[in-house]
């Protein structure tokens, strides 16, 4: 599990960004004690800060040039300044990324795959099985023992979505946002279309029931 | 001022000075003095009252010119007393003195106004930054609330969020210059970024957005653009019909990129489309929906203005509407 420091003031947004990074599989440290945080930034060696700009004592912009003269930890700036001086000043004092409250948090987790991915962190595979089913993102095909399918843009995006949680029931507005998340920007008879097709792709691979349909829920692989 | 226009104003002296002649030539033959010399003298007068006229009229002329340039050379008008040279006459002095300590009352009142607006401004700024953090927390807590809470709250945590936002850029829009910066930016991300704000907002109205030829380079500044297309995206998702589609398509035109936005809601009726970027308008659709500030348009076209790009509105009713938005060529732009 990697590991993320959530440098915030606000103990509020500080709990629930905590809880928040835990459901989606990062071990949050949360700083309390704004004292020495490069010294503690040293000591439990997070592959991932989220740095406040406005903090007691030191601003955000002092602690990063500190955080950079001792440690080499990739650093997201969250925070509600929103003028461009200070996002430039924020890139320009090595942060990774910018991001301005209120952040939306499907972005907020992406920037944060984003940054982790670059620094070398644990990057998406091109490639996922599940139930029998091999789905290749990069070639945009699926794939089983009888054969072979392409898949469009859509098909895959959604299919991807299930398969990151199979067994699981996958609302039809989760699917909607992870879509728009990917800039497809469908609406739900889209959805129900796509769907549609992506069945009877995996019927010609003799997965006919594979994604079965849970009335008033959603989507269930 | 022209001769005729100086004469004319010189008329009353005029009239004197030549009936106190008369009369003194009058005087001069009844004393005696012979004809011609009264003929001389006249001639002579004449022709003294006459050069004093042009050396005069030239004079005030020049002296005008030179005022005239002083005021079309000046960015603050209302600074003209202060920075025109010493008057010739007594009473042009005392005149400048009089229109100075005008001005320079006028002076104080514009920068007192503006005092209070820079002061209003960073208030509200300040405000709206205050205000993030607690609406970033409460979006948190929803988020790890359960599903039904969260879909319920979600969409009205967006609709403050569009609100702030607005209350943002009014008061930034005055003062643009500190905050854009014009460069090369990718259309495509500015596009993303704008249905990303509102994709709540988007998704619960069951807007389709699809996008034709939106990979282009325009010259703007990213952030603001993108609230320009939110506002866009906000109305289309407002004034939408049964089934709402926005499509955003760029165009090349020459050295310049055009962006339509369009889609196929309930339209703006054609007599009210030249006032639909007024300040506080509202039409009927905003007065029978409710809820319409009357502010985004008129916002759209400021934002727009600041970032030298044109926007253009064309709508049928029970069809659409489309506005356009045309990004500057690098050429054509006076900061970057």
């Amino acid at each position: 599990m990697q590991k993320i420091m959530i440098i915030e003031d606000d103990p509020v947004i500080r709990d629930e960004l905590a809880l928040l990074l835990e459901n989606e599989g990062y071990a949050p440290l949360t700083v309390t004690d704004f004292s020495d945080i490069p010294e503690q930034a040293k000591s439990s060696r997070p592959a991932l800060i989220l740095l406040d700009i406005g903090l007691p004592g030191k601003d955000g912009f002092r602690l990063c040039a500190d955080l950079q003269k001792t440690v080499r930890i990739p650093i997201i700036f969250v925070t509600s300044r929103d003028s461009s001086l200070d996002e430039i000043r924020a890139l320009g004092l090595g942060g990774d990324d910018y991001i301005t409250k209120p952040y939306h948090i499907p972005v907020l987790m992406s920037r944060i795959k984003a940054v982790l991915r670059r620094s070398g962190g644990a990057a998406e595979p091109d490639v996922t099985e599940a139930l029998g089913l091999r789905v290749d993102m990069a070639k945009g095909t699926a794939q089983t023992e009888s054969g072979k399918v392409e898949l469009t843009r859509n098909e895959l995006q959604i299919l991807a979505c299930l398969m990151r949680r199979p067994g699981e029931i996958v609302s039809r507005a989760d699917l909607i946002e992870t879509l728009w998340e990917n800039r497809i920007y469908i609406d739900d008879n889209t959805l129900s279309v796509n769907v549609t097709r992506l069945r009877k792709k995996l019927e010609e691979l003799g997965r006919p029931d594979l994604i079965k349909t849970r009335r008033g829920m959603g989507y269930q692989l | 001022m022209t001769f005729r226009e100086y004469l004319s104003d010189r008329m009353e002296r005029l009239i004197i000075e030549t009936v106190f002649a008369a009369a003194a030539a009058g005087f001069l033959v009844a004393a005696g003095t012979a004809a011609g010399v009264v003929v001389i003298l006249l001639i002579a007068w004449l022709a003294t009252a006459v050069g004093m006229l042009l050396f005069d009229y030239y004079q005030c002329r020049i002296r005008l010119q030179e005022l005239w340039a002083v005021m079309d050379g000046l960015d603050e008008k209302y600074l003209f007393a202060e920075c025109v040279t010493k008057g010739r006459s007594i009473y042009e002095r005392k005149l400048l003195e009089l229109s100075r300590r005008a001005g320079k009352s006028m002076i104080r009142a514009v920068s007192d106004a503006r005092e209070a607006q820079r002061e209003y401004q960073e208030y509200v700024e300040s405000w709206v930054h205050e205000i993030k953090t607690p609406m970033t927390a409460a979006e948190l807590v929803c988020r790890n609330a359960d599903a039904k809470t969260r879909q319920k709250l979600l969409p009205e945590l967006a609709q403050i969020q569009a609100h702030v936002e607005r209350a943002l850029f009014y008061a930034r829009a005055g003062s643009a210059e500190k905050d854009i910066l014009v460069r090369e930016v990718d259309l495509a991300e500015v596009v993303a970024q704008a249905i990303g704000n509102h994709r709540m907002l988007l998704i619960e109205s069951g807007i389709r957005v699809e996008t034709e030829q939106i990979e282009q380079n325009v010259y703007t500044d990213a952030k603001w653009a993108a609230f320009l297309l939110g506002q866009l995206l906000q109305n289309a998702a407002r004034y939408r019909s049964e089934h709402p589609v926005v499509t955003l398509s760029g165009r090349q035109l020459g050295k310049q990129v055009q962006l339509a936005v369009s889609d196929n809601g309930i339209g703006i009726p054609a007599h009210e489309q030249p006032r639909v970027f007024d300040r506080g308008f509202t039409g009927q659709n905003g007065r029978a929906r409710g809820g319409s500030t009357g502010m985004g348009l008129y916002l759209c076209r400021r934002v727009a203005g600041c970032l030298e790009a044109d926007l253009w509105l064309s709508s049928e009713e029970g069809r659409g509407t489309t506005v356009t938005i045309t990004f500057p060529a690098k050429e054509n732009l006076t900061k970057l």
